[in-house]
């Protein structure tokens, strides 16, 4: 997921802006995972992704690991099931997170962002990555379910 | 016995007779050609509707023996060829890739000779995990002479500067990110602003009077001010200008020299 992320999805790019394979991970793994299960995965997604980008270490880390522990905690109050939950999780969790870019470059680099960064760039982002999420999360419950029998032991119950 | 000597003298006749027959032809075809002629054309005029389905019967028969065990191997070898063909289209793929990267690294080499400064030839191996920075990793560290703060181009103009130099691998903050601030000048105009990445494929100029005479198509230059890049460089062209009666500066917009979304080898320019 990392590689596709650093490599050829800038093929896919529209106007400069690639989808955020990453973040749609964290909502999976909030969604389907325990609370700590989820956390942990957020976290290390997280910082993984910070130690792949050229911005704030620690930045992707907070964000990620908020939305997988947000997700997880609430999945039992939502009905998480469908593409239109999805693409809604996921404009949340855009938005959220390039609020903390936002903020932290701001508070912390005392960096300028992009002056159309919030009604121009995040908008798009957003979108984009709730059109892309639904196909990722068909992707990863494939994935999930190929991998949970091979994980699972019967005598210590599902890992869910 | 008169029966038996009966026989006898029937049989000396057939034989003879034969033989006068036969010696009679032998005699005609020596001596008048065109009369046995007549005879052949006449047998196989006869003969050859049955001479002809019988062959072709046969020949069907021994056809589709033959073309079914035939066939059995030439399935087997459309299916080595079908396997050749495969391998001759990636062949010829990884070729035209070859050729097409050796061009665009002699145009570098071309650029790079009519530099007078040092520089190094990268790959871009990776892009930025994130959707708020643009940074692209090249395959080029401090082994290879590679610092922070140098700057990163092509043969089209101004590319990034590194941030972050490792071993075998550099961060380059692109142009078109938010971070960045190249200090540049109209080619034309000679008016100079500061250009800034917005985050998507594109860039502002900023701090360009209302007055200046900007429209769209201008190439904008690096200025060399900022000890970075140095003076000359393309920067971007010019693609949308808009004039606010209110107001100091013009808002205009710039698309980067260099395809960003599409970087393959890069100039880093030493020290």
């Amino acid at each position: 997921m990392f590689s596709a992320q650093t490599t050829w999805l800038g093929l896919f790019s529209f106007g400069g802006v690639t989808p955020d394979l990453i973040l749609v991970w964290v909502v999976f793994c909030g969604v389907r995972c325990s609370r700590a299960g989820g956390m942990g995965a957020g976290i290390t997604l997280g910082l993984i992704q910070d130690s792949l980008s050229g911005g704030l270490l620690g930045v992707n880390t907070l964000s990620k690991g908020l939305i997988a522990y947000f997700f997880s905690t609430l999945k039992d109050k939502f009905f998480v099931e469908g593409v239109v939950p999805i693409g809604i999780f996921l404009v949340c969790s855009s938005i959220f997170d390039g609020l903390v870019f936002y903020f932290s470059m701001g508070t912390i680099l005392k960096g300028e962002v992009a002056s159309g960064f919030l009604y121009q760039l995040l908008p798009v982002c957003s979108i984009y990555n709730a059109l892309i999420g639904p196909f990722m999360f068909v992707i990863l419950d494939r994935i999930d379910g190929w991998v949970q029998p091979k994980v699972s032991n019967p005598y210590m119950g599902s890992t869910r | 016995m008169p029966n038996k000597g009966n026989k006898n003298k029937k049989n000396i006749v057939l034989v003879s007779a034969i033989l006068l027959f036969s010696l009679a032809l032998m005699t005609l075809n020596v001596k008048q050609e065109k009369g046995v002629r007549f005879l052949d054309s006449i047998t196989g005029i006869v003969l050859s509707p049955f001479q002809n389905f019988f062959t072709q019967t046969i020949q069907y028969v021994s056809d589709s023996i033959n073309h079914y065990f035939f066939l059995v191997d030439v399935s087997r070898q459309n299916d080595q060829l079908k396997l050749e063909v495969q391998r001759l289209i990636n062949e010829k793929n990884h070729l035209l890739e070859h050729l097409a990267s050796q061009k665009r690294l002699a145009k570098l080499m071309a650029y790079e000779d009519e530099w007078e400064k040092k520089t190094v030839v990268a790959s871009v191996i990776g892009r930025d995990a994130t959707q708020w920075s643009k940074v692209v990793v090249i395959n080029k560290g401090t082994q290879d002479g590679v610092e922070d703060h140098l700057a990163v181009i092509t043969d089209a103009g101004v590319i990034g500067q590194v941030i972050h130099a490792g071993l075998n691998t550099s961060k380059v903050l692109l142009i078109v990110d938010g971070r960045s601030a190249v200090d540049g000048l109209f080619q034309d105009s000679r008016v100079s602003g500061v250009v800034v990445g917005m985050g998507s494929d594109e860039c502002q100029m900023k701090f360009v009077p209302n007055t200046a005479d900007v429209k769209e198509g201008d190439l904008v230059l690096s200025s060399g001010l900022g000890g970075i890049f140095p003076k000359g460089l393309i920067v971007g062209k010019v693609s949308r200008v808009i004039r606010k009666k209110q107001g100091l500066f013009q808002e205009i917009t710039l698309i980067p020299g260099s395809d960003l979304s599409r970087l393959e080898e890069v100039l880093v320019l030493l020290p």
